[in-house]
């Protein structure tokens, strides 16, 4: 099937920040959780894809079409709420929306409707004087009314309310039924998208460095604890280990290859310990480069 | 489907997943051949990604608990009295043989651990 998106070593530079080479892609069907801390390159690479930044090299695509700037028909299948909201400040929501719409064939107006209402959002206020959370619930309407194939969301619940938030979730896990849309997700939060992220990306200092099946983080990641009366080794996969005397407390990222080792060093009292998807991502991101990829 | 899907458990939601519907299966409220909700709608209805309700229903289908048939999807097999049993076995086996070896270590007597249990034993009533 055609790549949702792709990436195709990508870089972008700045005096003091280098993005990539950002090599990574998306299929249809799917939630990519980009995850990372702040600073760390998350919205530099989306607006590199949508065309609001130029990348210095490097290739992207869309289900197929480059991004092109000149042939924009690539932007129709994606949805976009980026981290600056702009809308035309003195109309109204809906007056902006209306604005939208003519660039979409597939706007609906219906749908930006029921949106509205289902996120709460009053579309007779212009939008200069809309709240904060509100500018968001705007953006999330105006990037889904035209039901595009691939949203692009960065950091999109930040500023919105739990019950709203809830109902933001509703609507993405709604789109994901239908098996044929994608969604590309940044956030510094993991726990907002431990649900309904199918795989992890983790990006630091404008590095993509660790891909993952988010479940296989949770089958393969432990604590372990074990007795070992010695010194002269050094385990596989772990990316943390303390020690208090001959006990011996480390975190892998698979457990299967850290309990051979172990066995074969002679360790005594193994005790497995699963980890939570926060516990294992404050880790992956503490860890950094440690975590042994495989 | 009626489950209990919670963030505030150690126990990963794949698991929580796997742990209900068995339960409902070994208790009959599932009963053989009734089908269960297409992966994407389960996932909409209880707020979970996707492959983790893929790798779910493929941990329940390599238990023999339910099967897929190709185009149509899942559906709960056909499992006797006798298997139910076994597999009850193997999960209440699974479950205590940590526990009691913890209360050996914590320096309970074998007859001390029977009287605990025969006690509980008493008490128990089968959960609905």
């Amino acid at each position: 099937m055609e790549k949702a998106f792709a990436y195709k070593n990508v870089i972008k530079t700045f005096p003091d920040f280098k993005l990539g080479p950002l090599d990574f892609d998306l299929e249809p069907g799917t939630v990519l959780g980009f995850v990372g801390p702040n600073g760390a390159g998350k919205t530099t690479t989306i607006q590199c894809l949508v065309g609001l930044l130029r990348a210095d090299s490097g290739e992207m695509t869309v289900f197929g079409h480059a991004n092109d700037l000149k042939k924009p028909e690539w932007k129709l299948n994606i949805g976009y709420v980026g981290d600056v909201h702009v809308f035309y400040e003195r109309w109204t929501g809906q007056k902006n929306l209306d604005f939208l719409s003519q660039f979409y064939p597939n706007w609906s107006r219906e749908r930006a409707t029921g949106l509205a209402k289902r996120f709460n959002l009053p579309l007779n206020k212009r939008a200069k004087d809309l709240s904060t959370g509100n500018r968001v619930k705007l953006s999330l309407v105006a990037a889904l009314a035209h039901s595009p194939r691939l949203l692009l969301l960065d950091e999109p619940t930040s500023g919105i309310d739990p019950v709203v938030r809830t109902e933001v979730m509703d609507v993405l896990f709604e789109i994901l039924e239908t098996g044929d849309r994608a969604i590309f997700y940044a956030t510094h939060i993991l726990p907002e998208i431990s649900r309904l992220a199918d795989e992890l990306i983790f990006i630091d200092n404008g590095q993509v460095w660790y891909r993952t099946p988010k479940e296989d983080l949770t089958e393969k990641w432990r604590k372990i604890f074990f007795t070992l009366a010695r010194d002269d080794f050094r385990l596989k996969a772990v990316v943390s280990h303390e020690r208090e005397g001959h006990r011996h407390q480390v975190i892998c990222s698979d457990f299967e290859t850290t309990r051979r080792q172990l066995e074969k060093l002679g360790a005594e009292s193994i005790q497995e310990n699963p980890m939570s998807i926060e516990e294992i991502a404050v880790q992956i991101l503490k860890g950094g480069r440690n975590v042994e990829v495989g | 489907m009626l489950l209990h899907l919670t963030d505030l458990s150690a126990e990963p939601l794949q698991a929580q997943i796997i742990r209900q519907i068995r339960a409902k299966i070994l208790t009959g409220e599932l009963s053989a051949g009734a089908d269960l909700p297409s992966i994407r709608r389960f996932a909409r209805e209880h707020h979970i990604s996707v492959i983790t309700v893929q790798r779910a229903y493929e941990g329940l289908e390599r238990e023999g608990l339910i099967h897929s048939r190709r185009g149509k999807g899942f559906f709960v097999s056909d499992i006797t009295d006798k298997t139910k049993k076994v597999m009850a076995t193997e999960k209440l086996r699974d479950s205590l043989k940590p526990r009691l070896q913890e209360a050996l270590a914590e320096g309970l007597n074998r007859e001390e651990i029977k009287e605990v249990i025969r006690n509980l034993l008493d008490k128990a009533r089968p959960k609905k």
